[in-house]
């Protein structure tokens, strides 16, 4: 089969260049957007993911994983009471300013737990061991802190809420949506740093459950138990931290607006360019035509030029994405591209091209093919 | 063996408030191996009746038939397999695909032909062989000369075997040489293959050639001599 859509779209190799780099460009901005987008999300709900707890117990409407509202801690007692329960801690997250050596300040959003072991949390440790930190004034602080922090070793000392705390960890891709650096401490120590709110205070209760119980059951009795409570499985809250983000910020809506500015720059291009290709070879067309093809075969070659189009536009804007990646790294920042999206944007790309051709598609349907006799 | 047969053939044109009546009945008839010349003045109606034959334009009213079959010629938007089974084209501005060589513009017509593969390729070599561009088969339009350009659309014309050709001023921009070649290329490929050959012209040369030189005056189709 001579492939001639693909020989007439190639036979003008500046302007199929122009195309191609327009979509590429409008792929790599929705890719890296998005891409963003989605690894901020992933930061609002990446501690709530990482522990194993498959109930979290909070204050009634409580907004987000970084605003706990402290509660009574003795509630635990009440869940852990529970059948089906096979474990149930108090966790406090919670916010400290540090004293900088350098005299600034900055704050610190942090995770205390009286047994972080039990929980695998943090998962992620690149030097020291969580079970120090009962022992003493310590804290774990994760690596991006340095950003804020400036440098810092294990077995330095900062001061959190005026009390000197020593460093004997470090670890890894433990960031939250706000990006205040995260540190893990014990629970009671948590407890002496902010005394006046969380004296006797917790602001979660995470609850593992046995590998029997029905997780339905179980929650309605710690609904019962604690009815001025909230009570959420793991994907629930995961959700609800992710929302209140993406709505409170107007996230979601600048993205959309990113999105489909993207998507129309794309559109725009191909629909201009194969419009302009499809005016100048209108002759052929209508050869095409008068040799016998249909209506609808003459769509197909059109269709096949803005889907060639879109998929090598869609390589260029994926290495231009991930090209930029190494840089977005340097920059602390976290651009998250699963091969679900990357499948999903291939597929708008593809639709989007395709529907810039209807204006082409309406030229060549009405074309005569008489046309090839008038000269 | 007659291939077109078209009897009382009708087609009016609207002109803003006027009603132009380009052909008032026309009948001709085209047979295997026959070369046909159809002159006229300019505006007399040959390009509109040559759009009616090759199933491009439909037709006010008449009777068409083409290969036993009659068309519906009022329906000219459903006439694309006609024109894909039996009717082969030559245009005076030769129409060929400048992004495709030689050989790949016949093989593409054979292609929209329903023929495909090592098949479309040995008859796209077989034809552009007959009309002596064997040395010019991976050549792009742009590097052949006009007359070059010509043998390449009677090249694509023939291939498929499609009984009739309808040719439109094949030799307007050819020089006279070059004219001449390509009508003799014409006269022998239509005896030799057995086809139908109609030929709207201005040229005198093609009456030459011809077995038949028909002509449109006022809406109607005469024959003259040769």
């Amino acid at each position: 089969m001579v492939d001639l859509a693909l020989k007439m779209l190639l036979d003008d190799k500046g302007r199929f260049f122009v195309t191609v780099l327009g979509v590429g460009f409008a792929v790599a901005l929705v890719l890296i957007q998005v891409g963003l987008f989605f690894g901020l999300l992933e930061n609002a709900s990446i501690t709530i993911e990482k522990l194993d707890a498959e109930l979290w117990v909070m204050a009634r409407n409580t907004a987000n994983v970084d605003f706990g509202n402290p509660f009574p801690e003795t509630y635990v007692q009440r869940v852990r009471s529970i059948p089906g329960v096979a474990r149930a801690d108090n966790l406090i997250v919670w916010y400290a300013v540090v004293a900088l050596p350098t005299g600034a300040k900055e704050s610190v959003i942090y995770y205390a737990l009286e047994d972080f072991g039990r929980w695998a949390f943090p998962w992620n440790v690149l030097e020291g061991s969580t079970a120090d930190l009962r022992r003493g004034r310590f804290v774990m602080l994760d690596e991006s802190a340095e950003r804020r922090f400036g440098p810092f070793a294990v077995g330095d000392t900062r001061e959190f809420q005026g009390l000197s705390l020593k460093i004997i960890g470090k670890t890894r891709d433990a960031r939250s949506f706000t990006t205040n650096p995260m540190a893990f401490i014990d629970y009671q120590l948590a407890q002496r740093l902010s005394p006046e709110e969380l004296g006797d205070q917790t602001t979660f209760i995470i609850v593992k459950l046995e590998p029997w119980a029905d997780p339905r059951t179980v929650r309605a009795e710690i609904q019962r138990r604690l009815p001025y409570n909230d009570v959420h499985t793991q994907a629930e809250w995961t959700s609800i931290s992710r929302r209140y983000w993406i709505e409170s910020t107007g996230l979601g809506l600048t993205i959309f607006l990113t999105v489909s500015l993207g998507a129309l720059v794309g559109v725009v291009i191909v629909a201009q360019t194969l419009y302009a290709s499809t005016t100048e070879h209108l002759a052929e067309f209508g050869t095409i035509k008068a040799l016998g093809e249909r209506d609808i075969d003459v769509c197909g070659l059109i269709a096949e030029q803005a889907m060639f189009a879109a998929a090598l536009g869609f390589a260029l804007g994926l290495v231009l994405t991930f090209g930029l990646d190494p840089l977005l790294v340097q920059l602390d920042m976290k651009m998250s591209v699963t091969r679900g999206m990357a499948a999903l944007v291939f597929v708008a790309t593809q639709v989007l091209c395709l529907s810039a051709s209807i204006v082409s598609f309406r030229k060549v349907r009405s074309l005569d093919p008489a046309i090839v006799f008038r000269g | 063996m007659t291939v077109l047969e078209a009897c009382d053939v009708t087609k009016t044109y609207r002109e803003g408030p006027h009603e132009v009546e380009v052909l008032r009945g026309v009948s001709l008839s085209l047979s295997r191996g026959e070369v046909v010349a159809l002159e006229g003045p300019s505006g007399s109606g040959k390009t509109t009746l040559l759009c009616i034959l090759g199933c491009l334009l439909g037709a006010g009213g008449g009777r068409l038939t083409i290969e036993g079959r009659e068309v519906d010629v009022r329906r000219p938007g459903r006439l694309w397999s006609i024109r894909r089974r039996s009717i082969g084209f030559v245009f005076q501005q030769y129409n060929l695909f400048p992004s495709l060589t030689a050989m790949e513009n016949v093989v593409y017509s054979l292609n929209i032909r329903g023929w495909r593969g090592a098949r479309a390729r040995r008859e796209a070599e077989r034809v552009v062989d007959a009309v002596g561009l064997s040395h010019r088969r991976n050549f792009r339009p742009r590097d052949l000369s006009g007359g070059q350009k010509q043998r390449v659309a009677i090249a694509r014309a023939l291939a498929g075997a499609a009984p009739m050709i309808l040719a439109d001023e094949p030799t307007g921009n050819l020089d006279s040489d070059s004219g001449a070649q390509v009508l003799e290329l014409f006269r022998s490929l239509a005896r030799q293959e057995n086809r139908a050959l109609l030929i709207v012209t201005h040229d005198p040369a093609v009456r030459s050639i011809a077995d038949r030189v028909v002509a449109i005056r006022d809406g109607f189709v005469i024959p003259l001599e040769s």
